[in-house]
């Protein structure tokens, strides 16, 4: 166990926790969003963190960070697009009053 | 061609061609009675020249129809030919105004030729044959005018009654072939013994039938119901004389008892029906008895053994009575009836009609040079010679006497009175029919010694016969003119306007073993309905049978059925109650589940991210328990 693990691992839960926290707590679809990307975040410090003290001398397999990375861009760029077409026929993104969206 | 062929398809296809083309039945009718007449005469030619005529066509085993010319038949072909023509002729006149010309030409066609083939047949079964239609076609024209009520039982009555007289030539024909072993009328005529007593006696019965002999006189007077021309057709040549016919043609073969009878039979119709003619109020009636008397004469003759008298009696009869009838029926126009209450003076409207007819009159009563006079002689003369004279004679000179008296009174009643003119159409043909019978009927006596000659056969000549019946004839006609009929007749008045009818007349002779043989009939039915009725309950019991146990037996597929069906419903219910229930209570379930789940599915991010947490973790919890653990 090298001492750089713990203050990485904390700070991921933390992260993830403040995440979980802001995707239950905000309505807005916009901060509900950012909890998503603040638990995405956590987890991906935990890889890191995880990835580095198991191989330290092959940082390849870290390149899945960037793949997530990417995913989470276009991910955001959907929940974007549906918040930003929402809001255009409501006029607000308030979660709470669409539960219509269920289909 | 042949002309026995000719003389009987020549009336008989004009008839059928009549009844086929409904149209020109006057000419067709006068042709036809024409070529007949023209073909009897040849034949007439050809017989006395010597050149035999004969047709054999086939007809039952061994027993072949013929048609033969003897001088005897070819004679009364003749007769049969030259009056039916005459008839025509004055039919033509007669029947002017009515509308049924071819119903009437046709048939009276069809009686020519009928009673040509009864005189010329040469065998009995064609004789028969003939005979029968002969019946039928006087049946049809008696009832010719079949809508007037009184007409259809005159036909009926004329029928029945030569129907049930034919009963005896049918047994006497019978008798004669089984006797005779061959249906040739010429071979049987050497039949002797009893066979030809009997069948001379069935022969005498048919005869009497038809040439309506007492006691079966009387359908001879309600025949006058029928029109003239067929009257006149009736009473001379065809079916009144068929029964004359028969008897001189079969006398050579009846033994003397039956003659005797047959003279006998002849006597007292003479007399009887004599003695109607002078009651009768019926110019037509009063013919028709003193038709039936003459044929008593001819009876007589036939009787006292000298058949050709009679022969030469009927020819002689043949021309007068139908010219007697075709006057009559001129006057019968003239007013309208024949009863002679109206007929008082109806000979001085037309002269001529009268003189012939008071010709024919004269004739029938014998005056000289008339053709009545010789043959009257003939009988008067054959009488005398036979073996029973007296009776005979007296009986010949008494109807000599009574013609007198009749013709006498007709005559006077026809000249007597006021002329009533009033026009008639078809006189011209009804005159030349007339006065061609007229002339024939006064000439004829000429042709008597040419036939005694053919025949070669002398009559009994005997001028105690001339004197007799000259008297007789002259003291009858003097009597007729000058007394009332109703003082001649005295006490017989009554009986003659009864008809003489013996022991009830028709009832008794006719219609009483009509009705036995009815009543026979109907017992004999009532027998085999009883039979068919037994038959019937028999049936219906085992009907009964069958039905009941066909109700058994539908019983029981009821029964099947039922349990069927109660097995049916059965599974039905248990496919509801069971099957379809487990089905329905499963999709029940699901749909049930269905709107369970449904509810998670609420549309709202939170809840859904909530649960997801808590499962997560639950999960997550799950798999570090059993780490913790070890």
């Amino acid at each position: 166990m090298t001492p750089e693990l713990f203050p990485a691992l904390i700070t991921g839960a933390a992260l993830f926790g403040i995440g979980i926290y802001g995707a239950l707590s905000q309505t807005n679809l916009v901060m509900l969003l950012m909890g998503v990307e603040l638990i995405l975040a956590g987890a991906m410090v935990n890889l890191v963190a995880f990835w580095h003290h198991l191989h330290p001398d092959t940082p390849a397999g870290q390149m899945f960070v960037l793949i997530v990375m990417t995913v989470m861009a276009v991910e955001m760029a959907v929940g974007f697009g549906v918040a930003i077409a929402r809001f255009r026929a409501i006029g607000s993104v308030e979660m709470e009053e669409a539960a219509e969206l269920k289909g | 061609m042949n002309l026995i062929a000719a003389t009987i398809l020549a009336p008989l296809a004009a008839a059928l061609l009549i009844l086929l083309l409904r149209r020109i039945p006057l000419a067709l009718a006068l042709s036809g009675a024409t070529v007949g007449l023209l073909a009897s005469l040849g034949l007439l030619a050809d017989t006395v020249a010597g050149v035999s005529n004969e047709i054999q066509l086939p007809g039952l085993p061994e027993l072949p129809l013929s048609l033969v010319a003897t001088p005897l038949t070819a004679l009364l072909s003749g007769l049969v030919a030259v009056i039916g023509g005459l008839v025509v002729v004055y039919a033509i006149g007669y029947m002017k105004r009515d509308d049924e010309k071819v119903r009437f030409f046709a048939t009276m066609l069809l009686f020519v030729a009928a009673m040509q083939t009864l005189v010329l047949a040469g065998d009995w079964i064609l004789l028969l044959a003939a005979w029968e239609l002969i019946g039928l076609a006087s049946y049809l024209l008696i009832g010719f005018w079949y809508r007037r009520p009184e007409v259809k039982s005159a036909a009926t009555r004329a029928f029945l009654y030569t129907r049930s007289a034919d009963l005896g030539l049918y047994v006497a024909v019978f008798i004669l072939i089984a006797d005779a072993g061959s249906s040739n009328i010429t071979t049987t005529l050497n039949t002797g013994g009893g066979a030809a007593t009997a069948a001379g006696l069935l022969l005498l019965v048919a005869a009497m039938g038809k040439s309506a002999q007492t006691p079966l006189h009387d359908w001879l007077q309600r025949a006058m119901a029928g029109p003239t021309p067929v009257s006149a057709l009736l009473h001379s040549a065809t079916l009144v004389a068929a029964g004359a016919i028969l008897l001189i043609r079969t006398a050579p073969m009846l033994p003397d008892e039956v003659l005797l009878v047959i003279g006998i039979v002849g006597g007292i119709t003479t007399l009887v029906t004599g003695l109607i003619a002078l009651g009768e109020r019926d110019l037509k009636r009063t013919l028709a008895a003193s038709t039936s008397s003459q044929y008593g004469l001819m009876l007589v003759a036939v009787g006292a053994g000298v058949p050709l008298a009679a022969l030469l009696h009927l020819l002689a009869h043949a021309f007068i009575k139908s010219s007697l009838f075709l006057g009559a029926g001129v006057f019968q126009h003239s007013r309208d009836s024949t009863a002679f209450s109206e007929l008082h003076g109806a000979g001085r409207d037309r002269p001529w009609i009268f003189f012939g007819f008071a010709l024919a009159a004269l004739a029938l009563t014998g005056i000289p040079p008339l053709s009545g006079f010789f043959s009257k002689d003939a009988i008067i003369a054959a009488a005398l010679a036979s073996s029973y004279a007296p009776l005979f004679t007296s009986l010949v000179l008494a109807s000599t006497l009574l013609t007198g008296a009749y013709m006498a009174r007709s005559l006077r009643i026809l000249w007597q009175g006021n002329t009533r003119h009033h026009n008639i159409a078809g006189l011209t043909w009804m005159g030349a029919g007339l006065a061609g019978l007229v002339i024939l009927a006064a000439i004829l006596g000429a042709a008597f010694p040419a036939i005694e000659t053919i025949f070669s056969d002398p009559l009994p000549g005997n001028n105690v016969a001339v004197m007799l019946g000259l008297v007789a004839a002259g003291v009858g006609l003097t009597l007729g003119w000058f007394v009332p009929a109703q003082r001649l007749l005295g006490p017989l008045r009554p009986w003659s306007q009864r008809g003489f009818a013996i022991a009830g007349g028709f009832n008794t002779w006719v219609v009483r073993p009509a009705l036995a043989i009815a009543r026979g009939c109907e017992r004999l039915e009532r027998a085999l309905y009883d039979e068919v009725l037994a038959l019937r309950q028999l049936g219906l019991n085992v009907a009964r049978g069958c039905e009941r146990l066909e109700r058994a037996l539908y019983d029981g597929a009821l029964a099947l059925g039922r349990l069927g069906l109660s097995l049916g419903q059965a599974v039905r219910l248990g496919d509801e109650r069971g099957i379809d229930g487990l089905i329905f209570s499963l999709v029940r379930g699901m749909i049930h589940l269905g709107s369970r789940a449904r509810r998670l599915q609420s549309g709202l991010i939170h809840r859904e991210l909530a649960i997801t947490v808590v499962v997560t973790a639950l999960i997550f919890a799950t798999l570090l328990i059993p780490l913790l653990a070890f």
